[in-house]
């Protein structure tokens, strides 16, 4: 307690920032309990334990159909979010610098270089602070639901205790990422995701499909991760130091690790760190161009795709890039910024489109998963790292709500997820709380107003107006064409509920075996159709999800509602931007745009704290960045020399903030009334205007025709597939097989055997002499004995 | 003329190099005798007596020079010479037998696959 | 060059005598056995007529027996490798190393001489006889006298004598060219002074010229103490007792010649003798022309003192070669596990469980 008392009181006060020369705030870190490091630990004893069951389970010692697994991972992750909550509510009234709980040393090298010492410390630390805490809570909030979902949804398949083993895994990996106090971990944990999402996406290891999905994802991934890797290691050469705490002092000094002063304003490292590390982003966040895996990961089971690609690792690039958010900040120009504002924008557009064409459900939330994660970059891009995390936040839990309540079907019609073969199961017994779950993800997915979606997107577009011309161009074009994409996103989300769950009742089950649920015993079979030999395809009847899958639901969509909350919620300095702005307040990720904010009543709030940690890139200030004169005197006022200079951006001429509430909620409206029309039943449940009658047929299709090849090419995913096959994929199989010919003919061929073979043919030559007869071998040596003689006498003459 | 006389005489003359010529000649002989009757004979047997002759001439040799030189070792070598003869005449013989009983043959391309 | 012989007479001579050896090996259908024969004496006997010739001028010629016994050793060699009787190649051979023992006796080496034909006419080739009749199919009642393919015929005649006769024309062409590059490193004389090593031939010719008559013979370990032989100026240095000394002089002075031979030859007058006779002391004998270093003598000095390890090895390899010819010549004969077990009890061995004497002792060692 003692230790504990001093590690709290042990907290310092803001380090001077000093205006218009730090890009932020330095806040010292301290100590903090240390029973928070067992936050990512316990995940992976989890995992470990799964893998001894596995072991054992194999070994005939234990039974592989039993739930233990799932709820052992099921305990380990629960209790993980416990600490986690209970780290966070301690941490939360402490004036919030961060905590930096070491584990052990892990990597702690010092050497003498040439110009003095180095060192590379990357300790198995953990960092905690409002960014990630955020991100911690909802990781392992969602994966304890996802997990209990899991339990039922997975029961019966082989290796149950394998894919909680890597689930275990995964979620621990998270942790590390999310919470590493140093880059490396944040490697190690990227890498571990990555690994992990290969074991989950290929769990079916014996369809090709499964396999081919995880194989995409790994190597796309490792394009990213190249990418991340570089970063790093030009972080390290640049700063001397991949810690995070150091670093981000380093960064706010405008020095290295060591001291020396850098230029941000002319070095290249400014610019190439903030591109090398979005590209690792892009990869592992599934953006343009490097998102084709993520659609095709949908291969694995639905908690995966839940898990990974709706709730967590896909947000890793969107948490590293608010993480070094300083780092982007160092370019005067912000190059990296508008690469990610313009790539997010173009992703979300381009995903939603094809979301629009697709037929299988899950695979429209794939895309719509693609989409929003465009706007979070795009968020990140508008410098709203705010609105960045607060859409991560309610994405999690809404997305989350989509895929399972996907799974439910999928699981409950034979791997049904076709759209045209599915209908009304609003009506069909035992499958409300799972239409429920889904219209609450839906209208949240849609931006309906008063959702947690509207308004975490809402943050977003109109943090694109209100970003200035000048620091981001264009931002405000992007904010239209993502108000547009909005739109498209009402359309196809609505577009699933109106043809999946209400109209006609009709289902036609998928191809899928369900070997396993004569297996399935207890709770199960409670169910009438539960009965031996009864799941042929003429006599299917639909399987409803069962207690967990329901409760996960429930949750979930409960969660995805209350996700609004933070919205109003706030206790810090500036109320704009609610909870998660209070959170990310002291973090690196925080950011305070330049112009004045509006906050969501709409007051012009100027509320400036003395020592903001405020900044902009240097490139703004009025004078050098190297000019210290006014060193932490400078006033509140002259802190933001750009207030003056540049106009904060509008809509139509009036302010975002307030204007936003209405503009997106008329796209929204519109697109969910298109989907109606287009898609919904006769009467309430098509809000009066839809006039479907069959499961398959809608108006659409007689719309279809007339919009020329574009539906085809948008259901063909734009062909970006088949672009990447014919301009990368095949000049490098041509490559690979023509270097395979080299070597098989040049190197192998030519050389190795070639080589070999002389004295293979030297040996066959003089083989016939080795008859085993013994006159010849007399004969050989008499021969020699003879020529031996000869020479002694030659030379003797 | 007795046995000891003759050699008694030649001892107290030493051997003049026209007379040591005369013996190496004849081990020469006998030594490509040996050769020849190795290298046409087919019979394992002889062709052991073969080698016997080669032994004999390189006898005759050694103490053909440790006459001229005088010295004695040329006359022991030979002793170690009949000892390795005698080892390996009996060692060759009981594998002529054995061979023998194989294959109720003494030729030596009967065992031509024993090259391996 | 001062080549011992003309190398015309020499490989002329060794041409024909090849000419007759491929002629007398055995083959098909004709075989001229004996105009081989004829041919190969003539042409070995040319050279060594030739040899003899050269020997004449230059007061080499070897002892005359040399003439008798190398053209049996050359020709009963031809018979070996030419007769198509295994038995009868045996009984050449042996023929072969008598005449080649000859030539040992010759050239002076008595000892190896008489080994040769112990050892290997004796010994060696008597295993071979026996061997060769143990290994030799019966012949059929209808063909008695048939030989085995392997026997009648040579195999590549032609090349095995040219390739045996190009060694000897190498060798032979290389020696009588290199020969008189060779001297004698050593004599009659340096052999000779092995005499010093050599006690016991000394003092047993003194003993049995009685010079020891009334004293002790000293013993042959003695020497360096009681006596010391100078092979140089063959003589013996003898420490002698007053008695002993007394003894000699009484003999000399009573005219015993040859003790007076022996005694005042070499020096040692009557004056000495009194000398030693009255306090003790030594006396000098000289050494009797006929005591001699034989052939013998040298042979077994060199094998004891100079080569003993070789030795024993020499012996280890008898040895393991008696052992290896008795282990391979052995028949296989299998036996099975009940017949061992009957043979066993048969010679009353043991062999089942010995619970009873377990048993005993246990108890011995509790107690």
């Amino acid at each position: 307690m003692q230790e504990l008392a001093s590690n709290l009181m042990n907290i310092t006060t803001l380090l001077g920032a000093s205006g218009g020369e730090s890009l932020f705030t330095y806040q010292e870190s301290s100590g903090g309990p240390g029973w928070l490091g067992l936050i990512p630990v316990l995940p992976a004893i989890a995992a470990l334990i799964c893998l001894l069951l596995l072991f054992l389970a194999r070994k005939g010692m234990a039974s592989g159909k039993s739930r233990g697994p799932a709820y052992l991972v099921l305990g380990f992750l629960a209790l993980s979010f416990i600490l986690t909550l209970s780290g966070f509510l301690m941490w939360n009234g402490q004036g919030k610098p961060a905590w930096i709980v070491t584990l052990f040393d892990w990597i702690n090298i010092t050497w003498n270089s040439g110009d003095g010492e180095q060192s590379l410390i990357a300790n198995f630390g953990f960092y905690f602070d409002g960014l990630s805490f955020l991100w911690m809570l909802f990781v392992t909030f969602l994966g304890s639901m996802i997990c209990l979902y899991a339990s039922e949804y997975m029961s019966g398949d082989k290796g149950y205790a394998r894919f909680f083993a890597a689930f275990g895994l995964f979620v621990a990996s998270m942790s590390c990422l999310v919470l590493g106090d140093n880059l490396v971990m944040l490697y190690l944990g990227w890498e571990g995701v990555g690994l992990c999402s290969y074991m989950l996406i290929g769990y079916f290891y014996t369809k090709p499909e499964a396999v081919a999905a995880a194989k995409k994802a790994f190597i796309v991934n490792r394009i990213g991760d190249l990418g991340l890797a570089l970063g790093l290691y030009l972080i390290y050469t640049t700063f001397g130091t991949v810690q995070y705490d150091e670093l981000f002092r380093a960064v706010a000094e405008r020095t290295d690790a060591a001291g020396s002063p850098l230029d941000f304003a002319t070095m290249w490292q400014s610019w190439a760190i903030p591109c090398l590390l979005m590209i690792g982003a892009f990869g592992k966040s599934a953006q343009f161009p490097l998102y084709v895996w993520l659609p095709d990961a949908m291969e694995g089971p639905t908690p995966v795709s839940a898990l990974i690609h709706a709730a967590t690792m896909v947000t890793a690039g969107v948490y590293m890039i608010a993480r070094m958010f300083p780092l982007f900040l160092m370019d005067p120009d912000l190059h990296a910024l508008h690469a990610v504002a313009w790539i997010g924008t173009f992703t979300a557009l381009l995903a939603a489109t094809i979301g629009m064409a697709q037929f299988d459900i899950k695979r429209i939330m794939a895309y719509s998963t693609v989409s929003q994660l465009g706007y979070m970059f795009a968020g990140l891009g508008f410098l709203t790292t705010t609105g960045g995390a607060y859409h991560v936040f309610t994405h999690a839990f809404f997305k989350a709500t989509l895929f399972l309540a996907c799974g439910a079907v999928m699981h409950g019609f034979a791997g049904q997820l076709d759209l045209r073969k599915l209908s009304g199961l609003w009506s069909q017994p035992g499958w409300r709380i799972t239409s429920v779950a889904m219209l609450v993800g839906c209208i949240n997915l849609a931006g309906l107003p008063l959702t947690a979606g509207y308004f975490s997107k809402d943050m977003i577009l109109a943090e694109a107006f209100y970003t200035p011309d000048s620091l981001i161009h264009f931002s405000g074009l992007m904010g239209w064409i993502l108000l547009f994409t909005a739109g498209l996103t009402a359309y196809y989300t609505f577009r699933v509920f109106f043809r999946v769950f209400v109209g006609p009742e009709h289902y036609e089950p998928g191809d899928e075996a369900y070997d396993h649920d004569s297996d399935e015993t207890g709770e199960e079979s409670h169910h009438p159709v539960e009965e031996h030999g009864d799941h042929h395809a003429d006599h299917f009847h639909p399987h409803p999800p069962g207690w967990a899958i329901n409760l996960v639901l429930s949750v979930l969509a409960i969660g995805s509602i209350l996700a609004a909350i933070p919205y109003f919620v706030s206790d810090g300095n500036d109320k704009s931007k609610g909870w998660v702005g209070d959170m990310l307040y002291s973090s690196s990720a925080f950011y305070k745009s330049p112009a004045g904010h509006a906050d969501k009543h709409g007051n012009e709030t100027a509320v400036l704290v003395p020592a903001d940690p405020v900044v902009l890139p240097a490139s703004f200030a009025d004078e050098p960045a190297a000019a210290g004169a006014a060193k932490g005197k400078v006033p509140a006022a002259d802190a933001w020399p750009v207030r003056d200079q540049v106009e904060a951006g509008s809509i139509l001429g009036m302010d975002p903030h307030k204007a936003m509430y209405y503009i997106s909620a008329v796209f929204g409206l519109i697109g969910i009334l298109i989907a109606a029309y287009l898609h919904g039943p006769k009467g309430p449940a098509g809000l009066f205007i839809g006039n479907r009658t069959q499961a398959a047929t809608s108006r659409a299709d007689a719309l279809l025709p007339k919009l020329g090849p574009l539906p085809r090419w948008a259901q063909n995913k734009w062909y970006v597939d088949e672009f990447y096959e014919a301009t990368i994929r095949l000049p490098l199989w041509v490559f690979a097989n023509i270097f395979h010919a080299i070597d098989k003919l040049l190197i192998d061929g030519a050389l190795v055997d070639g080589i070999s073979s002389l004295p293979k043919a030297f040996a066959r030559s003089i083989r016939p002499l080795q008859s085993g007869v013994l006159h010849s071998y007399a004969a050989g040596m008499a021969a020699g004995l003879g020529i031996i003689l000869l020479v002694v006498w030659v030379f003797s003459l | 003329m007795t046995i000891a006389s003759l050699a008694q005489d030649t001892i107290a003359a030493g051997m003049p190099l026209a007379e040591l010529y005369h013996y190496l000649f004849v081990a020469g002989v006998l030594f490509g005798l040996g050769v020849i009757g190795f290298l046409a004979r087919r019979n394992l047997i002889i062709m052991f007596l073969c080698t016997e002759m080669m032994f004999q001439a390189a006898g005759i040799t050694l103490i053909a020079f440790s006459k001229y030189h005088f010295n004695p070792d040329g006359e022991v070598f030979v002793i170690f010479v009949l000892t390795i003869a005698a080892a390996e005449a009996a060692l060759a013989l009981a594998l002529v037998v054995l061979l023998f009983r194989r294959k109720e043959t003494l030729d030596a391309s009967a065992w031509a696959m024993l090259k391996g | 060059m001062d080549l011992l012989i003309n190398p015309v007479i020499l490989y002329v001579g060794l041409a024909i005598g090849a000419l007759g050896v491929l002629l007398a090996l055995p083959r098909e259908r004709v075989n001229p056995q004996l105009i081989g024969l004829i041919l190969a004496a003539g042409g070995f006997g040319a050279v060594i007529i030739a040899l003899a010739l050269r020997g004449l001028d230059a007061a080499g010629l070897p002892n005359p027996h040399y003439y008798i016994f190398a053209p049996i050793a050359i020709l009963s060699a031809i018979r070996v490798v030419t007769h198509q009787q295994p038995v009868y190649s045996a009984l050449y051979f042996i023929l072969t190393i008598l005449a080649s023992s000859a030539l040992y006796l010759l050239m002076g080496a008595e000892f190896m001489a008489f080994a040769l034909i112990i050892i290997y006419a004796g010994a060696i080739l008597i295993t071979y006889l026996f061997v060769i009749m143990l290994a030799t199919q019966a012949p059929s009642e209808t063909e008695v006298g048939a030989l085995s393919p392997y026997d009648a015929l040579a195999r590549e005649p032609l090349w095995a004598t040219i390739m045996g006769f190009a060694i000897v024309a190498v060798l032979t062409g290389m020696i009588a060219q290199g020969l008189p590059e060779i001297r004698p490193a050593g004599n009659e004389t340096d052999q000779q002074m092995l005499l010093a090593e050599l006690p016991g031939k000394v003092l047993d010719d003194l003993d049995a010229k009685r010079v020891f008559r009334e004293m002790e013979r000293p013993e042959t370990e003695a020497i360096g103490d009681l006596y010391t032989i100078d092979a140089a100026s063959r003589t013996m240095t003898l420490a002698v007792t007053p008695e002993a000394a007394g003894d000699l002089l009484e003999r000399a002075e009573a005219e015993d010649r040859q003790v007076a031979k022996l005694l005042i030859g070499d020096g040692t007058t009557l004056a000495d003798l009194r000398a030693a006779s009255g306090a003790g002391g030594s006396v000098r004998l000289a050494v009797a022309p006929e005591v001699r270093v034989t052939n013998l003598d040298t042979v077994g000095w060199s094998l004891i003192a100079g080569h003993p390890l070789a030795l024993e090895i020499a012996g280890v390899i008898l040895l393991m070669a008696m052992l290896g010819a008795v282990v391979l010549a052995r028949k296989q004969i299998e036996i099975g596990e009940d017949e061992k077990l009957a043979r066993a009890a048969e010679l009353g061995i043991h062999t089942g469980p010995t619970d009873q004497m377990d048993s005993v002792s246990g108890g011995g060692a509790s107690s």
